[in-house]
């Protein structure tokens, strides 16, 4: 309860401007702060991703979320530290374990509350407590690092122009790149394989579905778990930008959140819009202004957008 | 329709049972002071008043239905608007800072007192400050989200937007607001010249519990309060009976936050500061545990929750720190089991029945 939440965007920010920026009309530090943007559309995308699932496909309203994204950078913590292993080949690791614990909380929790909202919500939530509180009691409140693979270290840097250069960290670069490609494997998995096609089924009309011989339990279970895989790999490539401590996942929920009400959650695509148009406009106003005024200002542009349009900004509308 | 309103609110009519029940509550509650220790009388003041939280949420969200994560703001602006009180009266006499200055003010360099904080310095305004500025703020947001088609979750996504926004926006106003640490060592409370000692404190707050406790149950027991549980129920019915859903709905949110910003206001002479941790989603969720937890639509549920894990948290805190956990299975447990919180532990007999059938959650 005591916990205060570290904004997400804004220390990302601040780990990113290693040169404070001038507030003049400055082309270079122009491009480098929407390049900054990236890197932040890029961790939105990846923790917004799964949520879009849960949300998105089964109207659960997963609270634990953030704790799953923590799960996933623990799991490669301990793989580091006791294998000394890659930070690359943590990610199925982290993928599967999560993604198994997420099986278990739909088949214990979740299920048993399909339809109530609220309450999904509420349990969630204290199922965010329990799984902060047991990785508490195993690992320590201490904070852990975990190292990022040498191959991404330092900064890539396309041109220069006069003494100033316009770069971007490779390691931004690897989080973009892992975000676009989940985004691709989710998006082949929804719209091109038969599961993805029951799934679809289930979300627009679930007796139907189940009418047509869909085992709509075994959807459920198998999305939820997905969204969470999701979340634990958002949590590895995510956990060496910064230390990684049990409260670690409350900073990433409100910002997935916003993310995925923004651009709405029946298509894919919503999700990537929601993180490009909150992750630039947020590095934007930071550079005009300063970083907590982009966020406050960001988050009640996101209101007003919820207030006007519920459904998102990328959704088709239906006839309910 | 009259007549209909009329058996509902024979059925609903509890007041002997009840009644007795409160006034030995009460009683308990005005010996337990003298009973216990300085420690379990301040403890049991906080819980009180985090109860009286729990209860200002059920008002919009176990009788109306709209589930809000933003009461934890209503309160901490209740709450600041107090602090600045105390922390001006404390400077104007220790002067400990070669002026009148709060001591974060002068860290932050600023050179004479903001006018909009100024005048928080008199009494009168602070306390008004403490009701109007929450309820204000909840005015304007409510005018602004419920005359919408949004509903349900997604008021609960703009609260949670609206508790991560103002942690932001107070953390960063270090000048104003103290930053992180917020406003800290203030001043004790005088009233009428002499030093309010924490026993004072205790049966202040007592006091404002039950007048909110009995001000409640004669709000929801009273046509208005039929309306509102009809809002949670069916909202469209309601509205196309000639109701204006919107305007009842922004009444009781901004009469809710009131409540909690007075809350909050009385927090401050009790805890001796206030810190943004109070305006985030963290706080904001505790109050919406102890709402579930003791029963959705209950009055006294959620005074029950927050004592019991008041108290929970506090014997379990010697023994262990992880007492966070058990509230996360308690949780779960109740949620899972328990839909209609502790509250539905009580003989049914104890309850009205028709108050048990019209709390069950959607």
């Amino acid at each position: 309860m005591n916990v205060l939440p570290i904004n997400a965007l804004s220390s990302l920010i601040h780990l990113a401007q290693a040169t404070p920026a001038a507030k003049s009309f400055d082309p270079i530090a122009i491009t480098n702060q929407l390049l900054n943007g990236v890197g932040i559309i890029g961790i939105l995308l990846l923790t917004g991703l799964g949520l879009s699932i849960t949300f998105g496909v089964m109207r659960i309203i997963n609270l634990a979320h953030g704790e799953f994204i923590m799960l996933g950078a623990y799991t490669s913590f301990v793989l580091q530290s006791n294998f000394k292993m890659d930070l690359l080949l943590t990610i199925p690791f982290s993928f599967l374990f999560t993604a198994f614990i997420g099986a278990i909380v739909e088949r214990t929790i979740v299920r048993r509350l399909y339809g109530r909202a609220v309450e999904t919500l509420l349990a969630t939530w204290g199922l965010s407590i329990v799984i902060q509180g047991v990785v508490k009691l195993i690992f320590t409140a201490q904070l852990k690092y975990v190292k990022a693979p040498p191959y991404t270290r330092g900064n890539w840097t396309p041109f220069q122009i006069g003494g100033q250069a316009i770069e971007i960290s490779y390691y931004r670069l690897f989080i973009i790149f892992m975000a676009l490609l989940l985004l691709g494997i989710t998006a082949f998995l929804l719209y091109r394989t038969k599961l993805g096609r029951e799934v679809r089924a289930v979300t627009q009309n679930r007796d139907m579905a189940k009418c047509l011989g869909i085992n709509t339990s075994l959807v459920d279970m198998l999305t939820f778990a997905y969204g969470c895989g999701l979340a634990g790999v958002a949590g590895t490539v995510i956990s060496s930008l910064k230390s990684v401590a049990p409260p670690m996942g409350q900073d990433y929920l409100v910002d997935a959140w916003m993310t995925v009400v923004t651009g709405g959650v029946d298509k894919l695509v919503g999700v990537l819009a929601g993180a490009v148009l909150i992750g630039e406009s947020n590095a934007a106003i930071a550079y005009l202004i300063n970083d907590p005024t982009a966020r406050v200002i960001v988050l009640a542009a996101v209101i007003v957008l919820i207030r006007y349009r519920p459904e998102g900004l990328f959704t088709v509308q239906k006839r309910s | 329709m009259a007549e209909v309103v009329g058996r509902i609110r024979q059925a609903n009519y509890v007041p002997k049972r009840w009644l007795v029940t409160s006034l030995v509550l009460l009683v308990i509650f005005a010996v337990f002071p003298f009973v216990a220790g300085e420690f379990q009388t301040n403890l049991m003041a906080k819980l009180l008043l985090f109860g009286t939280l729990g209860v200002s949420l059920d008002l919009v969200w176990g009788f109306t239905g709209i589930l809000s994560f933003a009461h934890g703001v209503f309160f901490t602006l209740g709450g600041y608007a107090m602090a600045y009180y105390l922390k001006l009266n404390l400077s104007a006499t220790a002067n400990n800072y070669g002026g009148t200055l709060p001591d974060f003010m002068v860290w932050n360099g600023l050179k004479e007192l903001p006018w909009f904080i100024s005048p928080l310095q008199y009494f009168p305004v602070a306390v008004i400050a403490m009701v109007v500025l929450p309820a204000g703020f909840a005015y304007l947001i409510g005018s602004f989200i419920f005359r919408s088609k949004v509903s349900g979750v997604y008021i609960t996504v703009i609260t949670l937007a609206i508790s991560s926004a103002l942690t932001t926006f107070f953390v960063s106003q270090q000048a104003y607001t103290g930053g992180t640490n917020g406003i800290t060592d203030v001043s004790k409370l005088i009233l009428f010249g002499a030093t309010v000692p924490p026993i004072g404190i205790y049966f202040i707050i007592l006091t404002f519990a039950a007048l909110v406790m009995a001000g409640s149950w004669w709000l929801t027991q009273s046509n208005f309060g039929l309306i509102l549980r009809s809002i949670k129920e069916n909202e469209q019915r309601i509205s196309y009976l000639g109701y204006d859903v919107a305007n009842f709905k922004i009444f009781i949110w901004t009469l809710s936050a009131g409540i909690a910003g007075i809350a909050g206001g009385l927090f401050v002479p009790l805890n001796k500061f206030i810190s943004p941790v109070y305006l985030g989603v963290a706080f904001g969720t505790q109050i919406v545990i102890w709402v579930a937890v003791g029963g959705r639509g209950t009055l006294f549920g959620p005074i029950i929750a927050a004592i019991l894990l008041g108290q929970i948290q506090n014997s379990v805190d010697r023994i262990t720190q992880d007492w966070q956990l058990i509230v996360g299975v308690i949780l779960v447990i109740v949620v899972l089991f328990l839909p209609d919180g502790l509250m539905s532990l009580l003989p049914q007999k104890f309850l009205s029945k028709k108050s048990s059938q019209l709390s069950r959650s959607e």
